[in-house]
């Protein structure tokens, strides 16, 4: 049902000619869509129903995060509807819910995740800023969708309390805070950021000493898991859109298509699409079922879709050929999706790391 | 190759080397090295550096002003240049069509067209591929009707790289129709300041423009400008994509990136340690490195066979496969060690002026070229082709 509508919206307004005017905006995305996803309800997935949503389960947002890849939306749905929507779920208190949630649930307040430091996308990052004197200093990197909004949860490590890692909430537009903004490879908003003792509000729930270190693990496991769907979303639309090029597109007086050597090449990749979509609903449902054997299903289906994705960006591009490297066309804004999704919330490598960590030892 | 031979190449290696210390203009070198974008006067500078010494047309005889460099030295030549971070060398005028007019030009097209190519005063484009005429370029369409002295020619070109710097486009043309589509081709100089002729910009993936659409409506060009037999074109075609695919620039290239992904591993930080500290990375690095030795390998072992005559018409089909290749997974690797310095990109940087979002210097070029570079396995003949020449001329086997 929620599919169906999301494809529907998507189709007939969000084509790829129609998503140019959105790109090339100042805002890198589009207003319009914006408030109809929140006016749709898709923003309030995840609230509870007092709050305007329809407190569905993490895995609800899935036919959500394959549409963002399949269509390529702009929009900050990885950012704020899930990312920062389910911190705020998770560590806010009752009255920071209350002012926070019906907003988010209608698109007029937009938050972002400011937690890189470094540029490592290899491993874990340290988080070395900090909060003292209900002030946030020191800065974060390449914050997906910070360059367009409202609010901010940072995560910083609170000195009073041997340096736990916190989370707080600030103004984007407060003093003493500076946003570089600057687009990634896939078009999207994204910017660095710099706290100079920049007011900030802890999300005050209560809850044990490392709540919001178990908070951010947990949010940015579902982060992991909605991006294997985004990236299964453009998975698919690539290999439908080479697929079809393979079948229309004429050398030698028949379609490239009837070449057998290309034939089994559309076959791998085809396969490894069936495996990306097979591991990444397994990962969907380690998210709300498993609690042991977790980060082996989740951390594995990154990885592999991670491999995947390269591989698959690369073979559309080079069977469309001379096309396939142009920018008029969608092949290379896939590609370019494709690529930051590689390295969002950790690269391959970061990935295949703590899966393997998690093989038994051979000989016991 | 005999000794002699050897040395020569030897020197001239040194005379490069110390070219690249002292006589390479910094400023252009301080872009190329970090893959920037280097606009028409900064090229034509770099060619005229070049030629100042004659190495823009080293590779040519010497009665048409060349050197008569071996294929070793015309190999140590490039190769030497892009181990240093230089631009390429743009082939056009002094690598695909000079070579084409002064072995099938007529005496008067000699003398008009080939000391403006060795001196970079005229800038050339080429017209071969047409929307329908890819990987199959005997499908080409565009057409040339002869009437009285002058063909009118009417079509569409495309991936026309510079074309909106070039003074002249060198252009395979239908005069024909034949049962056999080779036959019917024809080779035409055509000056891209007629009229009729209109250029249209196209972005590539990195968001540079580099490539043209360039059409041909009704343009008039003298039939003097036609270089050898009407008809004949398709000879024509082949012995200089045999010239585009002798890609000697590939094995310095390589170096030259591998170098860079190795400075890159040792400066970004991995969680506390350094990114070449990861055992994982570090094996890609290392493997990537067994790759570069066997294509340094390949590429002399055809240099030798080419020199003693036992050439096979595969090998530079070999070359600028597994040159292209592993090209393309070292720069890859590079973007993979950059981390998020590796996802964020303005295009608006790429120019020279000011840094990248993240990262070092030249973050935003190494993108850019992993971008871009991803066409080197589609151009010059795709990768998919040169399988298909291999097949065919090495195995005997047919489709």
């Amino acid at each position: 049902m929620l599919r169906q509508s999301i494809e529907r919206y998507t189709a007939e307004h969000y084509t790829f000619e129609g998503r140019w005017a959105a790109l090339k905006s100042p805002r890198a995305y589009s207003e319009q869509a914006w408030s109809d996803y929140g006016h749709f309800g898709w923003l309030a997935l995840r609230l509870p129903q007092e709050s305007g949503g329809v407190a569905a389960g993490v895995r609800t947002t899935a036919p959500l995060m394959e549409a963002v890849g399949a269509r390529l939306l702009l929009e900050p749905i990885l950012a704020s509807a899930i990312v920062g929507t389910g911190l705020i779920l998770r560590r806010a208190s009752a009255d920071q819910k209350a002012q926070l949630l019906p907003k988010l649930a209608d698109g007029t307040l937009k938050v972002a995740f400011a937690h890189q430091e470094t540029l490592n996308a290899f491993s874990e990052d340290a988080i070395s800023s900090e909060y003292r004197g209900g002030a946030v200093h020191g800065s974060k990197v390449a914050v997906l969708h910070a360059d367009c909004a409202n609010r901010l949860i940072v995560s910083a490590r609170k000195r009073d309390v041997g340096g736990t890692v916190s989370l707080y909430i600030v103004d984007a537009v407060a003093r003493g805070l500076r946003r570089q903004r600057f687009r990634l490879l896939d078009g999207r908003g994204a910017a660095n950021l710099s706290f100079d003792g920049v007011e900030a509000e802890p999300l005050n729930a209560s809850g044990a000493i490392d709540a919001d270190q178990a908070a951010i693990a947990a949010a940015l496991e579902e982060a992991i898991v909605a991006s294997c769907s985004e990236a299964l979303g453009a998975i698919r639309a690539l290999n439908a859109a080479t697929n079809q090029y393979l079948k229309s597109r004429k050398q030698f007086g028949r379609p490239i298509g009837a070449n057998q050597a290309l034939q089994h090449r559309m076959v791998e990749m085809h396969l490894l699409e069936q495996e990306v979509r097979a591991l990444t609903l397994a990962a969907q449902r380690a998210l709300s079922e498993l609690e042991v054997g977790r980060t082996r299903i989740i951390s594995g289906a990154r990885a592999f879709t991670c491999s995947a994705a390269r591989r698959i960006a690369a073979e559309a591009v080079q069977m469309h050929g001379g096309i396939g490297v142009s920018d008029e066309l969608d092949v290379s804004h896939y590609y370019r999706r494709l690529m930051v999704l590689g390295t969002l919330f950790g690269n391959r490598e970061c990935h295949f790391g703590r899966f393997a960590a998690t093989c038994e030892a051979i000989g016991h | 190759m005999s000794l002699e031979q050897w040395q020569r190449a030897e020197r001239l290696r040194v005379e490069i080397q110390e070219f690249c210390r002292s006589g390479m203009p910094s400023d252009i070198l301080r872009k190329s090295s970090r893959h920037l974008m280097l606009n028409k006067d900064e090229y034509v500078r770099w060619m005229r550096a070049l030629q100042s010494r004659g190495w823009a047309v080293g590779h040519w005889p010497r009665e048409h002003g060349g050197l008569d460099w071996s294929a070793l030295e015309r190999f140590v030549f490039e190769d030497e240049l892009a181990r240093a971070g230089c631009p390429w060398v743009i082939p056009f005028g002094v690598k695909y069509v000079g070579p084409v007019i002064y072995t099938f030009g007529t005496e008067p097209q000699k003398r008009r067209f080939l000391p403006p190519i060795a001196a970079t005063d005229q800038w050339w484009a080429q017209g071969y591929s047409e929307p329908g005429a890819g990987s199959d370029l005997a499908a080409l369409r565009t057409a040339a009707e002869l009437h009285g002295d002058h063909y009118i020619v009417n079509g569409q070109k495309c991936w026309t790289t510079y074309a909106q710097w070039a003074d002249w486009m060198f252009c395979l043309v239908r005069t024909a129709r034949d049962e056999r589509v080779q036959n019917g081709i024809s080779f035409l100089l055509i000056d891209l300041r007629s009229p009729g002729v209109t250029i249209r910009p196209v972005r590539t993936m990195d968001l540079c423009h580099h490539v043209n659409e360039v059409w041909l409506d009704n343009v008039r060009v003298p039939v003097e400008n036609r270089v050898g037999e009407e008809g004949a074109g398709w000879k024509l075609a082949k012995f200089l994509l045999a010239n585009e695919r002798t890609y000697g620039a590939g094995v310095g290239e390589a170096w030259f990136a591998l170098a860079r992904l190795k400075t890159l591993a040792a400066d970004m930080s991995c969680g506390g340690a350094r990114l070449i500290s990861n055992s994982g990375f570090h094996r890609r690095i290392d493997e990537l490195e067994l790759r570069v030795v066997a294509l340094e390998a390949l590429s002399y072992q055809a240099l030798a066979d080419m020199m003693s005559g036992a050439e096979s018409s595969a090998e530079a089909s070999m070359l600028k496969l597994r040159a292209s290749e592993v090209y393309q997974d070292l720069i890859e690797t590079t973007v993979d060690a950059l981390g998020y310095a590796g996802i964020a990109y303005d295009p608006g940087t790429l120019h020279g002026e000011g840094p990248p979002p993240l990262g070092p210097d030249d973050a935003g070029g190494i993108l850019r070229y992993h971008l871009y570079n991803r066409a080197a396995t589609i151009y010059g003949g795709s990768s998919e082709i040169q399988r298909n020449i291999i097949a065919k001329s090495a195995l005997g086997l047919q489709p």
